[in-house]
């Protein structure tokens, strides 16, 4: 038989297109719901974080104050108290140590 | 059905793009199964499970390709496919209640009277839904699991962990079972593997109302194509 050609085959035709066009139309439905979701998730999954870092630009833009050495308290702190930047004072109140913990943790 | 026995006409069950698939299908999932079930027990050492691992991915990325390649190139098929395991009618609760007559040959030795059954009988059929609905949740949910598994919420990939888990097994307990039927239905066996045909006896034993309902000439298709 191997080598014979087959003389019977499905009807070709045996499914309605009615049928066909409503099976198949369901099965790309519920195929494409999952994918859909899922691909929203994935483009979308960023977008809190966008949303944040747009806020905080947005809030240093309408910010009176924009750097550090333009604080009134900063400059009245070096003025009364602290001497000059990188000072003696400053270095001793202001630094901070470091100790390498890593070890207590493992 | 005594004038059938030597009728040996070829009739077309598995076009060649079925056959085709069903190959890939067989080459991708057989790995996947058995290491499947080697990432679920984890026996082997680290290196071993990061090859078994690979051999998962690079299998399941062939299955998935093979399945969507399947849906784009021979729509038709799978409308056929869904369309035939998704009818039910009184036949198949008569198969079920005598198993399809296969438990009372293997064990019993006698013969009981079947329901007449379609292209594919009513435990094909059941088989048939476990594999389209388990093999598109294995395909969607391996998916997200391997890719994306930080992207979705935490919960949701816990539970397409399980889906995928649970529609793993059920596929995988279902293997043996198919292999076996597989080989006893012979000609069947050598329809799907080797050329896509059976013989017309076999088929109107098996699959009477299939060969009443819908197989026609090979002529009548051309000329109504033409």
């Amino acid at each position: 038989m191997n080598n014979k050609k087959h003389v019977f085959a499905e009807d070709s035709f045996f499914i309605s297109r009615r049928k066909f066009m409503a099976i198949g139309s369901a099965f790309i439905a519920v195929i494409a719901i999952p994918v859909g979701w899922f691909g929203n998730k994935i483009i979308k999954r960023n977008d809190y974080i966008k949303a944040r870092s747009a806020g905080l630009y947005k809030d240093d833009t309408i910010a009176k104050l924009r750097v550090s050495h333009a604080n009134p308290a900063v400059e009245k702190y070096y003025k009364e108290f602290g001497g000059q930047p990188l000072g003696h004072m400053s270095h001793e109140l202001l630094h901070t140590n470091f100790v390498d913990r890593t070890k207590l943790n493992s | 059905m005594h004038h059938n026995q030597h009728d040996i006409r070829p009739i077309q069950k598995h076009p060649l793009n079925v056959r085709v698939f069903h190959y890939i299908l067989l080459l991708s999932f057989l790995p996947l199964a058995v290491t499947g079930l080697l990432l679920f027990f984890k026996p082997l050492s680290q290196s071993g499970m990061q090859l078994t691992y690979d051999i998962h991915i690079i299998a399941g990325v062939v299955m998935g390709l093979d399945a969507l390649a399947f849906t784009l190139m021979a729509f038709d098929r799978v409308v056929l496919f869904i369309a035939r395991v998704f009818s039910l009618s009184e036949r198949d609760v008569k198969w079920f209640m005598v198993l399809g007559g296969y438990p009372q040959k293997f064990l019993l030795g006698k013969k009981v009277p079947v329901p007449p059954m379609n292209k594919y009988n009513s435990g094909q059929k059941l088989f048939g839904v476990c594999v389209l609905i388990g093999g598109t949740l294995l395909i969607l949910s391996g998916l997200v699991i391997w890719l994306a598994p930080h992207v979705a919420p935490r919960d949701l990939v816990w539970i397409l962990g399980q889906i995928h888990l649970v529609s793993g097994l059920i596929l995988t307990a279902f293997l043996p079972v198919h292999l076996f039927l597989a080989v006893y239905r012979f000609d069947d066996f050598k329809a799907m593997m080797v050329h896509g045909n059976v013989p017309y006896h076999d088929a109107a034993e098996y699959t009477p109302l299939w060969v009443e309902q819908e197989i026609v000439p090979v002529t009548a298709n051309q000329q109504r194509n033409k």
